[in-house]
């Protein structure tokens, strides 16, 4: 009986409904109004490379030991290094990162002793061709720059 | 079949590969006598990419993150699942905190694979409403994923031997608040679908699996527990730790549709009730065993296998001693329990096919690895 | 596009397997010795050449013209009713090139084997699928992944790899970055993949 009289009043329909009744509030609106605001990215994220300098001297950090190269399952880093005569030491030349094929996975970050490849927070790193992702030093620390749009 | 209903011939109808509700790209040829399914043919691989082929090539870590892409709605699952497996090779455990929050977030996953499910089967099913609730407490955990590791999807969340990352801070209340608000958003996807007399009518004796079928087709995960049989992985063979863990297993009788959407949902409550268990559980300690850094672990081969949201995982890993795995052998829950489409559709209505594809539950990625 | 990086770095894996050969041989295994190898001994005595344990796990070593008739002992007398899952392992260097390995679990026992088996290239084995149906699409996939050819299969075609594809991928000597030409050229166009 009683599931009878449920059927006949649309009982089952009417909780649904219900159900989506109680969500409309504005306030439970979750759709971020990218990129009019800006989301926030956690701090851990792991978004597009940057070769970190010394704050202060502004030299680089990376002292070329091509770890990161060697954890990379992609092997998508190339570290280019010369040896300065005066100090004995390797010296950072070039250091490419072909974004095209990295995953993001942080083995690289993770490998490097000194902390001078790191994974950012910056996600706006499309491009319309495949050579603009694959970044060389200069871009690296730099970071990307992407537009930013006026409303 | 010699004769079919009013002389009409056999028609071949080809579903997918591009079909919206074959979730990605699978192919799936009907044969059809009118609107009754008299046999189908799955052609799968169309997202093949060698990923075992890849583990020959790579080291032990530099190929974790690369099982995250296989199943990528439980890819923390498939983190757990291949680490374990290399720690077992090795032969260490991961220490008690790291065990901790590897069931966390591994609940916390197969919580966010059933709303995936759960959204996806509902829209297949014409409900499309129960998809936007999924997808925003799907929101809640990626949020927490992304603050654990960096990454929502493809996680890279566990290393060989434990974690990279410990815990941020806060990581507790938000789970805890997320455990808070899941249930009553569970029952109200309940109160929208489960007396729903248009989803009763879409699902009860729909994809009839019985257990016997289970057992010979090898399916695993919520289609043989709706079928009654109680099994699950982390009760039968522990891993991880989960024989601290106070849950049940959820079970029905039929082995249809509806019972596998109730077993699921069962599933998400007593996730939640795992993950308030484990949070009292987290201690201070180190996150890492004592792993070195190239990892060569000795001849040899193990399999091991986990729960994963969608059935049995397992991992065959075989080792020569050499940085490089000699062969990685992934059983894919989804690609197995696929096979079982033929049985389940056979003399169901076409409409009903869409209904059994989404039901197992598979995700191309892992299908065709 | 063919990546200069990539190329360079590929030639170290190809490097380091030459620890391989000695594989099966040095795997530091225990003897399984319990009531069902027993059993199985006594019903298989000069089939199974090996029962062992590794990291508490069992596999038993068998040849291949019993194992079907194994696999169905143990499903029929002993509850092994699940075929977990059936692969292959390539050892390229030796005579009887692949080891088949078939994994086996029993819901009654809560106990997991695995039954070893070798065979040489071209060699065909008799298909489980009249014991296990599950075993179907996974001897399709090590048909199409190394090439073994199973007797009395349903339906032995490809099933990852396009169905006119030339090779079998997971074999030791097929590169990571080798494809067949041909296909790619006749069925998407293209000069190559890379
Ligand atoms: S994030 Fe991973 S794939 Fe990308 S460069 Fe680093 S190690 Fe390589
Ligand atoms: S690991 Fe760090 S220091 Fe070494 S080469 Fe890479 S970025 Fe430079």
């Amino acid at each position: 009986m009683r599931r009878f009289l449920r059927t006949v009043f649309l009982i089952d329909l009417i909780e649904g409904l219900w159900v989506t009744f109680r969500t409309q509030h504005p306030r439970n609106i979750c759709t971020d109004q990218y990129p009019r605001e800006r989301p926030k990215i956690a701090e851990r994220f792991r978004g597009a490379p940057r070769l970190n300098n010394h704050p202060e001297t502004g030299e680089t950090l990376c002292i070329a030991c091509n770890l990161c190269a060697i954890a990379c399952p992609e092997a998508l880093i190339v570290v280019s290094s010369e040896r300065n005569e005066k100090t004995k030491r390797k010296e950072l030349t070039d250091f490419t990162y072909d974004l095209s094929r990295c995953m993001f996975c942080g083995l690289c970050e993770d490998a490097c002793p000194v902390d001078a490849l790191e994974l950012t927070q910056d996600f706006e790193i499309a491009s319309y061709t495949r050579d603009g992702l694959i970044w060389d030093r200069k871009m690296l620390e730099e970071g990307p720059r992407p537009a930013r749009y006026k409303f | 079949m010699a004769q079919t209903f009013l002389d009409s011939t056999e028609l071949v109808l080809n579903m997918g590969p591009q079909h919206p509700s074959t979730h990605g790209v699978l192919r799936v040829i009907l044969k059809l006598d009118g609107e009754k399914v008299t046999g189908t043919e799955c052609v799968v691989g169309y997202l093949h990419r060698g990923v075992e082929k890849i583990a020959e090539n790579r080291t032990y870590a530099q190929f974790a993150p690369y099982v995250d892409r296989m199943d990528y709605v439980a890819s923390v699952s498939n983190g757990l699942g291949y680490c374990l497996a290399v720690e077992k090779l090795l032969n260490v455990e991961a220490p008690p905190r790291a065990q901790v929050v590897r069931v966390i977030l591994t609940e916390l996953n197969r919580i966010a694979s059933h709303l995936i499910w759960l959204g996806t089967h509902a829209l297949d099913l014409g409900a499309i409403t129960p998809l936007f609730y999924v997808m925003r407490e799907r929101e809640d955990i990626l949020n927490i994923y992304e603050k654990y590791c960096g990454a929502r999807l493809t996680t890279h969340a566990f290393r060989i031997g434990g974690l990279q990352y410990d815990l941020y801070d806060g990581f507790e209340e938000e789970v805890k608040r997320f455990c808070d608000i899941i249930g009553p958003r569970v029952d109200e996807y309940e109160e929208l679908l489960t007396g729903n007399r248009i989803w009763i009518a879409r699902l009860t004796n729909v994809g009839v699996l019985n257990a016997e079928d289970c057992k010979a087709y090898g399916v695993t995960g919520p289609l043989l527990r709706a079928a009654g049989v109680k099994w699950d992985l982390r009760k039968a063979q522990p891993y991880s730790g989960y024989q601290h863990y106070d849950f049940e297993i959820p079970t029905r009788a039929n082995g249809d549709s509806y019972d596998r959407y109730i077993v699921r949902v069962q599933e998400m409550r007593q996730a939640v009730r795992i993950v308030r268990q484990a949070l009292d559980r987290i201690e201070p300690g180190p996150i890492m065993a004592k792993v070195a850094k190239v990892i060569k672990p000795p001849v040899g081969e193990a399999y091991v296998s986990i729960e994963a949201p969608k059935g049995e995982l397992g991992y065959f890993v075989v080792s020569d001693g050499s940085t490089q795995p000699y062969r990685v052998r992934v059983r894919p829950p989804s690609f197995i329990n696929l096979q079982a489409v033929d049985r389940m559709a056979r003399g169901s209505l076409i409409a009903d096919v869409c209904a059994i594809i989404g039901t197992i539950d598979i995700v191309l990625g892992e299908v065709d690895r | 596009m063919a990546d200069p990086q990539n190329a360079e770095a590929k030639p170290k894996p190809a490097a380091a397997p030459p620890a391989a050969p000695k594989a099966p041989a040095s795997m530091a295994a225990t003897p399984w010795e319990d009531e069902l190898t027993r059993r199985l001994a006594e019903q298989y005595p000069d089939q199974i050449t090996e029962f062992s344990t590794y990291l508490g796990q069992s596999f038993l070593v068998a040849k291949p013209a019993a194992v079907v008739s194994i696999v169905e002992f143990l499903k029929l007398e002993a509850d092994f009713d699940y075929l977990a899952d059936l692969t292959a392992v390539d050892y390229p260097k030796r005579s009887e090139r692949f080891d088949l390995v078939y994994i086996l679990y029993s819901f009654a026992r809560n106990e997991r084997i695995r039954i070893k088996t070798r065979i040489a290239d071209g060699e065909k084995i008799e298909s489980v699928v009249g014991v296990h149906l599950t075993a179907n699409w996974l001897e399709r996939e090590v048909y199409d992944m190394f090439g073994i050819e199973f007797a009395n299969h349903p339906d032995l075609k490809r099933i990852l790899m396009p169905d006119g594809w030339e090779g079998h991928p997971l074999r030791k000597d097929y590169g990571i970055l080798q494809m067949d030409n041909r296909w790619v050229k006749e069925n998407l166009g293209i000069e190559s993949g890379q």
